[in-house]
């Protein structure tokens, strides 16, 4: 029953470039580029009631990590620029979760609020190495003899990865790992009583969590191509936040599919930025008080019956 | 039948020709163009100024004239909030979904960079973008649309140090490409007149402090200190100098500074302050073209006061359809491109005859101007960077 919708799903993401107009190959690789970052903080908020709103700032990690890797050794495979861009991003998830140990609920989100600005401010500062807000332009990726300089291209790379941090985030949440992450989210105290060790697994989980958003960020830098510190505004982070409750706090097929109705939304929004906040309120509001679960859990109560 | 056989080769040659003929973006009614621009965010009132009331406004006008060699030009806009990634894909939209002909008239060199070889790649014109810095200069499918940067430096070196002899020059500048296109410009120009800035001070974008390094500048005694902020922190630059009693320096303002905006913020900090205008006053100039673009703008959007951004956009389109109508009604990409470059002396009307060649500037003049009584007065003719 599950092999045979995954295979229909694997044959339609093939198939989506031969069959889609061209933009809408970009647009596809731009909402996995989301799906991916959705995950990172879906296993972080979702799954062990972490707040953060400084994902955007990850997310640049991740995408300068990357675009400098490329820059600075021309011909560098995209995996190995993808790697870095993860460990990079991981790196600074560690660096933040170890003294955001301490703090919960309202005070985390503000301090990862404010670490979303101290990533901009940081790479507006170090122009030697990012060009400031001059902004940074990213080589093509390549993959040995390979460059892929086309969108299609690009998608595949995209849906590929994609693809891998979607089955590594579902083998992941049924883990002992993920059984403590979940158990955190539920009772800190209980979870603490049946041995799991809460430093290790909140560390842990801000840990994964910026790596995913790294991997995103790196794919997201040869997907669009230029980079500059506006890209990564608390705004972004906020959408981030929004796709998962929109999708469905704690679940993998729900983030993905809470990144893909809020990056096309936001794109048939383009011609009218200045509604965006509006709508994007009205479809948080109307979610959670209709759909607290988000679209997993509807899915969920609609094949229940 | 022998008479069908012969039609046979005259259809296969309508069909050959009919993939040359059918250009992106153009059909027998109409040609489609577009760009991605702020609408929200730092440049919001020069980007919408620009395109939805300088560029739309000859397009109205013209259309309700027939249109260019009978088509109508139609515009799409959408919104990139100065962020370069959402330029890119408002782009691509533009050119894969809507279909434009070409881009006209988008706003702020990091979204105009972003997209740059992206449309030199799939040969899509990129018309007159309202940035100054010369990274649009030698593609075939760009063609400026602002006196570059090295140019304006050139002018205002030219006039203050050739012609109103001061020797002692300092800069304050915004740092990122359009503060250091025109330090470094500076330094160049200068230097052919064996001399060098005598203080320069950054600014990041957006600050709203600049009390220190005017401290700094003042200390370093100059005769003349540029400008080159954009409206908010150059205005806050004048108060500040106000402040300190800093009178005995003339403060200069370059090209993209030199508008209405930052006059009104400045108020009376502003009086004296001198400048490079690019752009003929658009309230009170003479021209023909300007009073024209007064009247059309009283006429098509009665609610909105004229201003140097819509007339800029004015101006683009007014360009463009000179370009179109040399293309002839067979309207391709390359035919457009190859028309601009054989512009000669065209008459706006606005500006000085235009003449654009192989290195696809279309403009290369400013003039001088001096803030008297909360306006801008013209101090010079016409200068020119050739």
């Amino acid at each position: 029953m599950r092999y045979p919708a995954v295979a229909i799903g694997a044959a339609g993401l093939v198939a989506w470039p031969w069959a889609a107009p061209p933009y809408f190959v970009f647009l596809a690789s731009l909402v996995v580029v989301n799906a991916i970052v959705a995950i990172g903080l879906n296993l972080l908020s979702g799954y062990t009631n972490q707040l953060s709103f400084g994902h955007a700032g990850f997310l640049a990690v991740g995408a300068y990590t990357a675009a400098i890797v490329a820059t600075r050794w021309p011909g560098v495979p995209v995996v190995v620029a993808l790697l870095a861009a993860a460990l990079g991003a991981a790196l600074v998830g560690l660096l933040l979760g170890v003294p955001c140990l301490r703090l919960e609920g309202l005070y985390l989100a503000m301090a990862t609020l404010a670490f979303g600005f101290v990533v901009v401010e940081a790479i507006v500062n170090l122009e030697w190495l990012t060009r400031g807000n001059d902004g940074l332009r990213v080589p093509t990726a390549r993959l040995g003899p390979w460059a892929l300089a086309t969108d299609t291209a690009r998608y595949y790379l995209a849906v590929l990865v994609g693809a891998a941090m979607v089955w590594a985030a579902l083998n992941l949440v049924r883990t002992r790992t993920g059984r403590a992450l979940l158990a955190i989210r539920e009772s800190e105290i209980a979870a603490q009583a049946s041995g799991v060790h809460l430093a290790k697994y909140k560390t842990l989980a801000f840990v994964i969590s910026a790596l995913y958003t790294g991997v995103a960020g790196g794919l997201f830098a040869f997907v669009v191509g230029f980079l500059s510190p506006d890209a990564f505004d608390v705004f972004l982070s906020v959408d981030f936040v929004a796709m998962i409750i929109v999708g469905g706090l704690g679940s993998v097929p729900g983030s993905v599919a809470g990144a893909a109705v809020l990056t096309v939304l936001n794109d048939s929004l383009a011609g009218f930025q200045n509604y965006r906040p509006l709508l994007f309120g009205a479809l948080l509001i109307a979610s959670m008080l209709f759909m607290p679960g988000g679209i997993a859990s509807a899915v969920r109560r609609l094949k229940g019956g | 039948m022998r008479s069908r056989w012969a039609l046979l080769p005259v259809a296969l040659a309508v069909l050959a020709a009919a993939p040359a003929r059918a250009e992106q973006g153009v059909t027998d009614a109409e040609v489609v163009l577009g760009c991605s621009n702020s609408f929200s965010g730092p440049l919001a009132f020069s980007g919408e100024q620009a395109t939805k009331f300088g560029v739309d406004l000859y397009v109205r006008a013209v259309n309700d004239a027939g249109g260019v060699l009978g088509r109508k030009v139609r515009t799409v806009y959408y919104d990139d909030g100065y962020k370069p990634q959402e330029a890119v894909a408002n782009t691509k939209k533009l050119v894969e979904q809507d279909g434009v002909f070409a881009i006209i008239a988008p706003q702020g060199t990091p979204p105009v960079l972003a997209t740059l070889e992206y449309l030199e790649a799939n040969k899509v014109p990129l018309l007159f973008p309202f940035q100054g810095s010369p990274i649009t200069r030698a593609r075939r499918y760009v063609f400026g649309g602002m006196t570059l940067y090295d140019r304006q430096s050139r002018m205002m070196i030219e006039y203050l140090v050739g012609q109103r002899k001061y020797r002692k020059l300092a800069a304050l500048y915004q740092d990122d490409e359009y503060g250091k296109s025109f330090r470094a410009a500076f330094e160049k120009d200068l230097g052919r007149h064996g001399l060098k800035l005598v203080a320069a001070e950054s600014v990041k974008r957006g600050v709203t402090d600049v009390s220190a390094p005017i401290a700094k500048l003042h200390a370093a005694r100059p005769e003349v200190l540029f400008l080159v902020l954009t409206p908010g922190p150059g205005a806050q630059a004048l108060r500040e100098r106000q402040k300190i009693g800093w009178t005995e320096a003339v403060m200069v303002s370059s090209g993209p500074l030199t508008d209405e905006r930052y006059l009104a913020l400045a108020a009376d900090a502003a009086e004296g302050v001198e400048g490079l205008s690019l752009w003929p006053d658009p309230l009170a100039s003479d021209l023909p073209g300007v009073r024209l673009y007064r009247e059309r703008m009283k006429r098509y959007f009665p609610g909105n006061e004229p201003n140097r951004y819509s007339l800029s956009g004015y101006f683009a389109a007014m360009l463009f359809a000179e370009g179109a109508k040399r293309a002839g009604r067979s309207l391709t990409r390359e035919g457009l491109v190859v028309a601009l470059e054989g512009i000669r002396d065209f008459e706006s009307g606005i500006l000085p005859p235009v003449t654009i060649g192989r290195d696809h500037e279309t403009q290369k003049q400013g003039f001088w101007v001096r803030v008297e009584k909360r306006r801008f007065t013209p101090l010079t003719d016409w200068l020119k960077s050739e």
